[in-house]
């Protein structure tokens, strides 16, 4: 390569601006990442796998304590007895959350580890995009997680899905996405503040997990947790994605959890993305960003 | 003069460190670095005491959700169901024991097995496999450490439940659990070293350590009772060391009845496992090293 287009390559870089710029810049990130996961054989087994290994022993438990396949108390709590499609599909939707709040929510320390970081951040793109193109990665990983899991659970434990949700469960996960990205800045400030933070993120995420409807409604969780529950977007998405894949799209709870999602939306990201150019800068100025 | 005095002391010390490698031989095992291991392993978690905390209160959190799932599905009372399946009537003392034997397999799949892992993340591996001591002693220091924790976070784990949930098991059989939890954490080392040699072998600790954890944690009889499982599952769960001791050690916290004759049986059959997985797992980490350096791959990621 000669030098002329050597610095011509460099001043169109410089110049790049705009929204497709930073779409560009988070897709090569997203296949970046692919690449990187699959470049450890064991990762492409696993990643077929876990979606099953997670939902059997739920499965399982479920089986042991309730001797079939109907619940008449879950019945009487959520209006179904379909504890097997209850929980696959709640439990499903729970890759999908870990693939975000894990994979992105460490994806700059992940940098950090690997020594790019600091190169990353002297690239001409949004600093954001950083976190975006890791986002688009993990939506892609855990979304197929989802459809795997789905599909699984259809094909192996005959769990029933209602086909005319499909489209409306879709739009579920495109409005969490929103409220998720919100909750995965908040976990990047963290971890760019206190670095070995994996612990903080653990201890959220489970707390995130355990008020979420995952696999036992609300209802049975101690009168405190139901207020935390209430206000986390997790808890909205899960009731909605499983509501349209259950009921269809006459339920009105499942309109409730879609209202209630477009509110926490807009709050979670707002705070999401404030703390984050705040914290960011922060971390420049300290010039903490390369310090283990 | 100074010069000369630090040239001494540098030279002392080489002297003593080439005598000791000119008078080397080699050795099956070296306690010393074992133990150098472990006081080193356990100072670095010193070093991080929220990290011993949240490993005590973690699994709580990761327990409630089947305890609350087998609440919406069967109601508040444990199901009879269950009840005539595993013999017990009370299903969250049931998960509660689980729980307390499966987090010492977890500490030996994460701590021993990744032990290399993290090492090479720190940039120690190469120089500690330089060392003139046995490979297993580095691992077994490291197991030392990891059950010294592993102690530690259960009993914060049991007593965390006992608090919150209202368990009550019965103590006075506490001496027959401790052997049998001593068995079972030496069969847990063999297994601990054969993950090791994979993980030297396959890098990514993440993956591989995630598989063989949930596999392992999927047919223990942790969440349910043996009889849950199909008869497959079931014999591949008995080759688990902490299978056998998990059964046992709930008959024995929970009705407070020792019955001699099995508890021997659970005894040697955990005294077999144990032999099993030290000669699988000696002779499979052997292996990986051997296998990993005559690649140069040591040190790759």
């Amino acid at each position: 390569m000669t030098e002329i287009k050597r610095s011509a390559i460099f001043e169109r870089m410089w110049k790049r601006e705009g929204f497709r710029a930073e779409l560009r810049a988070a897709n090569a990130l997203a296949i970046k990442q692919w690449k990187v996961e699959f470049s450890y054989p064991l990762s492409v087994l696993w990643f077929i796998v876990m979606p099953i290994l997670w939902f059997i022993p739920l499965l399982i438990t479920g089986t042991a304590v309730s001797g079939g396949a109907e619940s008449t108390y879950l019945q009487g709590l959520v209006g179904t007895g379909d504890w097997l499609s209850y929980v696959a599909i709640g439990s499903a939707y729970a890759g999908l959350s870990i693939s975000m709040m894990w994979g992105t929510g460490f994806a700059l320390r992940r940098e950090q580890n690997v020594g790019t970081l600091e190169t990353l951040m002297t690239t001409p793109m949004g600093k954001g995009t950083l976190v975006w193109g890791s986002t688009l990665h993990n939506l892609q990983h855990g979304g197929l997680g989802v459809i795997l899991q789905l599909c699984g659970s259809v094909l192996i434990f005959g769990v029933q899905l209602n086909i005319w949700g499909i489209l409306p469960a879709l739009g579920v996960v495109a409005l969490s996405i929103i409220a998720m990205q919100g909750l995965v800045f908040t976990i990047v400030c963290v971890i760019l503040l206190a670095k070995q933070a994996w612990m903080v993120v653990e201890l959220l995420s489970s707390v995130l997990f355990l008020v979420a409807p995952m696999s036992y409604p609300i209802a049975v969780l101690p009168p405190a947790l139901q207020y935390i529950s209430v206000a986390s977007p997790l808890t909205w998405s899960v009731e909605g994605f499983r509501g349209f894949l259950m009921e269809g799209i006459g339920s009105s709870l499942v309109l409730n959890a879609v209202g209630a999602l477009i509110v926490l939306d807009v709050v979670f990201l707002v705070l999401g993305v404030l703390m984050f150019r705040y914290t960011e800068r922060y971390v420049r100025m300290k010039g903490a960003l390369s310090q283990f | 003069m100074t010069d000369t005095s630090i040239d001494s002391k540098e030279d002392q010390v080489f002297l003593n460190g080439s005598s000791y490698l000119t008078e080397f031989k080699p050795v099956f095992f070296d306690w010393t670095a074992a133990i150098i291991i472990a006081k080193k392993n356990l100072r670095l978690a010193i070093r991080y005491p929220a990290n011993v905390l949240i490993w005590g209160i973690l699994p709580v959190v990761w327990f409630a959700p089947f305890i609350l799932m087998a609440t919406a599905i069967a109601g508040p009372e444990t199901s009879v169901y269950f009840t005539e399946l595993s013999g017990f009537d009370n299903y969250i003392t049931f998960s509660i024991i689980g729980w307390f034997v499966i987090m010492f397999l977890d500490n030996s799949i994460w701590g021993i097995g990744n032990n290399f892992r993290w090492e090479q993340f720190s940039g120690t591996l190469e120089p500690l496999f330089m060392a003139p001591v046995p490979r297993v002693s580095l691992l077994l220091g490291a197991a030392f450490s990891d059950s010294i924790q592993a102690v530690f976070q259960t009993s914060m784990l049991l007593g965390i439940s006992t608090v919150i949930f209202g368990s009550r098991y019965v103590l006075t059989q506490i001496l027959p659990i401790a052997i049998i939890m001593l068995v079972m954490i030496i069969a847990l080392y063999g297994f601990g070293f054969m993950v090791a040699g994979l993980i030297i072998v396959f890098k990514d600790p993440s993956v591989l350590t995630e598989l063989v954890s949930e596999v392992t944690w999927m047919i223990s009889p942790v969440q349910y009772p043996l009889a849950a499982l199909p008869s497959p599952v079931r014999f591949a769960a008995y080759l688990i060391p902490t299978t056998l001791a998990i059964v046992t050690i709930r008959e024995l916290a929970i009705t407070g009845i020792m019955n001699v004759v099995s508890f021997l049986t659970a005894l040697c059959g955990l005294g077999l496992i144990a032999i099993l997985f030290w000669t699988i797992g000696l002779g499979s980490f052997r292996y990986a090293v051997r296998w990993s350096r005559e690649r140069g791959h040591m040190g790759g990621f």
